[in-house]
């Protein structure tokens, strides 16, 4: 079974046009929807509406920096400093150029950071490069549970 | 004249345990009045009578100059007494009453006539012709003249009487080692003095006490007190046999002397002596006047001078430089012929001054010495560079300079200059001529006029100039911290509206890029999904949405850059722009290989102090605009040449394309300033503003030629060194 991938977006055409582009890109990975950085850290602790799901992390989290609630950066710095969490991989995506945002994201160990070119045709691609890089092609940290791949 | 009388230092002129003989001295115990020494011709025996018959006033002050105090009839004649207190001693001293003169009360007549001409007079000069005339009249002494003292203790000749048959020293100077330190010491303090016959034989106290030596005794005060015998020797020399002289003394220094002299032995009444001793004291009160007035009048003069600049200072933006917008006042403020500005490595001067390489030397050198002025009126005996000087354009030497340096840290100067004045002294006798006899050195025995030229100097800086200066340099400063204050309020607000621009910033990246996102992501799904059953209006104009979102998408990301790159700090090294250059060349050859371009780059383009990306972007927009705006020709000319001017350094792109109508220019570096229609050339309008942005970061220069259909020519330069806009000038670091 293929780990899902979390994708955590506020905005409802971002979140459509995410989908297609994920679609598009023919990954088997199922993907998580979450729409604003609580409810992100509720799926990833298991805590609230969450409480019951079952155990695993997700292959990659593709994240949008800026969220309800708590923001994106926040939310990565939560994953980071949980050593349940610290492994998952992190996706930035966002809107933003601002070298702030990006040098931050780094800083709190984003394992990449994807401003959405306006152009849909290139984040179609960046999308699917994203996550065949991480959701397939990325071995697991070493001591998790071997994940099946998809053209296994 | 290094080796002087010095030797003349020395001797103890205060007690020099002798005295002249015309007359009898008294040396009595100070408490007790008993007899304990006498000098003069007298016997013991004739002493203690004097002693026992004088009668000495109470409350005679101890170091108060002589009091007369009446006629002594002695079995010998008539003496005239006159006594003072030392520390330990009462001293009485008689001298042979002199028939009068003529001038029954000289007194009077002093305070008649002589005291109100001498308050009409205008000038010390006038006053001094008053004073020697008088003077004359009342002693009848042959030659009375006044001299004053210069800085190096030159006694010169302001003005002279004298009768038939004397030398003229008018105008003449008199050397500094004519007088020593010790006799000038004890001229401030017993003003008056009168040696009646030179070729008198000096005999020596006798002392009743073992205790007591002759050499013990104080005679600072004494008129029979035995004078050098180098004095006599020299009074000899001269010709005069008598001399007087009166001490004139303004703000505790001795300023000058008015001395008598005569071929013939010759003594004065005690009623002479004070009158003159009343006219020196006149004399000194009334210079001292004129001096003040003369000071407090000029110092107004100036500080008028002072306030007009500084309040044209505060009005401008307080640049030193803005100085010399209006050269007038610092020039008359220091009654200079020339006067330079220096910044660190710049030089703004007018009127006559040196090259400005030998300005920049020499304001070095001040500001090292750490003082807030500096002024010297022999230049290039202070800094030997200054005799390589350059002529000023006058053709005189600059001989004298007055600098305040308002930074310790920084080369932030005025500099004042005076130009070289070739004075000719005429010394009362050759003053270096030495003679020495037996081991010792004799005084001098020529008094005939010898000239001396004396070079590399100018007129000296008064003391109110000096102080001009310096209260300058205060209000100066005040008005730079004041700036540096106002600044600091200015750069306070904009770091306020910084912060507000890159919160705008942050939300315009945010939020206007993501609909555009959305609207070609919706488009293409549209395209994707039902192209087939659109119409091939309704595709062209979904081509159409699809376009001006992607380039409104382009539009935000060339508004962030512009804005981030006026944030971006500055990262400053030395680029080496052929390189840069050619690389550029390559690469947009190989990009545009449909347009045939013919190169002409320069192969000594400049290296250049700047950030290596920020600069690159710079001559990139130059370079592919140049290349862009001449595709249309058959072939593309395209040449970078080298500037080097006194901006700086920095390049210039030519192309033989569209040009433009130079009444535009100035738009041509705004942001989304554009002057083709967008279907003829590509882009968003925001190169040249970028352009522009990065060089006036390093404070650099843009600008641009053009001719509609005929080519145009851009170019910028960049300072040698970091003089950004970072740091203002003239913010001193005290």
């Amino acid at each position: 079974m293929l780990k899902p991938i979390l994708l955590v977006e506020d905005d409802k055409r971002d979140l459509e046009l995410t989908l297609v582009a994920l679609e598009r890109s023919q990954l088997a990975n199922d993907v998580v929807i979450l729409r604003d950085g609580a409810q992100a850290l509720d799926y990833l602790r298991r805590e609230g509406e969450y409480a019951e799901r079952a155990e695993g992390n997700p292959a990659v989290i593709l994240l949008d920096l800026k969220l309800p609630k708590v923001t994106g950066l926040e939310v990565l710095e939560t994953v980071r400093n949980n050593p349940l969490l610290r492994s998952i991989p992190v996706v930035m995506l966002t809107s933003s150029q601002q070298e702030s945002d990006v040098l931050k994201s780094y800083e709190l160990g984003v394992n990449a950071y994807v401003v959405k070119p306006v152009d849909f045709k290139q984040f179609v691609a960046a999308i699917a490069d994203l996550g065949v890089f991480w959701a397939v092609l990325n071995e697991p940290p070493p001591g998790s549970t071997k994940a099946h791949r998809r053209y296994e | 004249m290094s080796v002087d009388l010095t030797t003349c230092d020395q001797e103890p002129i205060r007690t020099p345990g002798a005295v002249q003989p015309h007359g009898h001295l008294l040396v009595l115990d100070g408490a007790t009045g008993r007899l304990v020494a006498y000098g003069g011709s007298q016997s013991l025996t004739q002493a203690q009578e004097m002693a026992a018959a004088v009668r000495v006033p109470d409350g005679l002050p101890v170091g108060g100059a002589s009091v007369s105090i009446g006629r002594l009839a002695m079995v010998d004649g008539l003496w005239d007494a006159s006594a003072h207190r030392t520390p330990r001693h009462l001293i009485v001293e008689l001298e042979p009453a002199v028939s009068e003169t003529g001038n029954l009360a000289p007194i009077y007549s002093l305070a008649r006539s002589f005291l109100p001409e001498l308050q009409n007079t205008g000038t010390v000069l006038e006053l001094a012709q008053l004073a020697t005339l008088e003077l004359k009249r009342l002693t009848g002494f042959g030659r009375c003249l006044l001299y004053r003292f210069d800085d190096e203790g030159h006694g010169e000749v302001l003005a002279e009487r004298a009768d038939e048959g004397y030398d003229r020293y008018l105008g003449h100077r008199f050397p500094a080692p004519d007088i020593p330190q010790q006799a000038r010491a004890l001229y401030l303090l017993n003003r008056f003095r009168l040696i009646p016959d030179a070729h008198y034989e000096p005999v020596p106290l006798m002392s009743l006490d073992p205790a007591l030596g002759p050499t013990d005794i104080d005679l600072s005060q004494a008129f029979l007190r035995r004078v050098s015998p180098v004095h006599l020797e020299y009074m000899r020399n001269m010709g005069t046999l008598a001399s007087m002289s009166v001490s004139i003394v303004v703000d505790g220094k001795l300023w000058g002397l008015i001395s008598c002299h005569d071929h013939q032995p010759r003594s004065l009444t005690p009623e002479c002596r004070n009158a003159c001793d009343h006219l020196g004291q006149l004399v000194s009160l009334q210079i001292a006047a004129k001096e003040a007035n003369a000071d407090v009048a000029e110092r107004l003069e100036l500080r008028k001078l002072t306030l007009e600049i500084v309040s044209r200072l505060g009005d401008s933006d307080a640049t030193l430089q803005r100085i010399l917008a209006e050269p007038a006042p610092l020039l008359r403020l220091a009654r200079a012929s020339g006067a330079a500005i220096v910044l660190d490595d710049q030089v703004w001067s007018v009127g006559d001054v040196p090259a400005r390489e030998q300005i920049e030397e020499l304001a070095g050198w001040i500001v090292g010495l750490g003082q807030d002025v500096y002024e010297s009126h022999e230049l290039t005996a202070r800094f030997s560079p200054a005799a390589q000087f350059d002529r000023a354009s006058s053709g005189h030497n600059v001989a004298g300079v007055l600098a305040l340096s308002i930074s310790q840290v920084h080369r932030h100067a005025i500099l004042w200059f005076r130009p070289e004045i070739v004075q000719t002294v005429r010394w009362a006798g050759d003053p270096r001529a030495k003679i020495i006899e037996n081991g010792r050195i004799q005084p001098r025995r020529s008094f005939d006029s010898w000239a001396e030229q004396i070079k590399g100097r100018s007129e000296p800086w008064s003391a109110a100039e000096i102080a001009t200066a310096r209260e300058l340099r205060e209000a100066l400063i005040g008005i730079v911290l004041r700036r540096a204050e106002e600044m600091a309020v200015v750069a306070q607000e904009l770091g306020r509206l910084n912060k507000e621009l890159e919160a705008f910033s942050y939300t315009v990246s945010h939020d206007l890029r993501a609909p555009m996102r959305h609207i070609t992501g919706y488009v293409d799904l549209v395209l994707d999904t039902d192209e087939a059953a659109l119409s091939e209006r309704s595709l062209r104009y979904l081509g159409h949405v699809k376009d001006a979102a992607l380039y409104a998408g382009q539009l935000v990301d060339a508004l962030l850059d512009f804005s981030r790159m006026g944030r971006a700090a500055l990262k400053r090294r030395n680029v080496n722009t052929q390189l840069l250059v050619d690389d550029l060349v390559k690469e947009i050859t190989r990009q545009e290989r449909g347009q045939d371009i013919e190169w002409a780059v320069d192969r000594n383009l400049p290296d250049i102090d700047a950030d290596p990306l920020l600069l690159q972007m710079a001559v990139r927009n130059l370079v592919s605009n140049a290349v862009k705006y001449s595709r249309s020709e058959d072939r593309s000319h395209i040449a970078v040449t080298a500037v080097s001017n006194e901006d700086g350094d920095g390049l210039e792109v030519h192309d033989n394309g569209v040009g433009f109508d130079m009444k535009y220019v100035d738009k041509l570096f705004g942001v989304f300033q554009r002057l083709h229609k967008s279907e003829e050339f590509e882009g968003t309008g925001i190169g040249l503003a970028n352009t522009k942005r990065i060089i006036e970061r390093h404070g650099g220069r843009v600008w641009a030629y053009g001719e509609a259909g005929k080519g145009a020519r851009f170019g910028f330069t960049v300072p040698k060194q970091a003089t950004a806009s970072q740091a203002p000038p003239g913010v001193p670091d005290a």
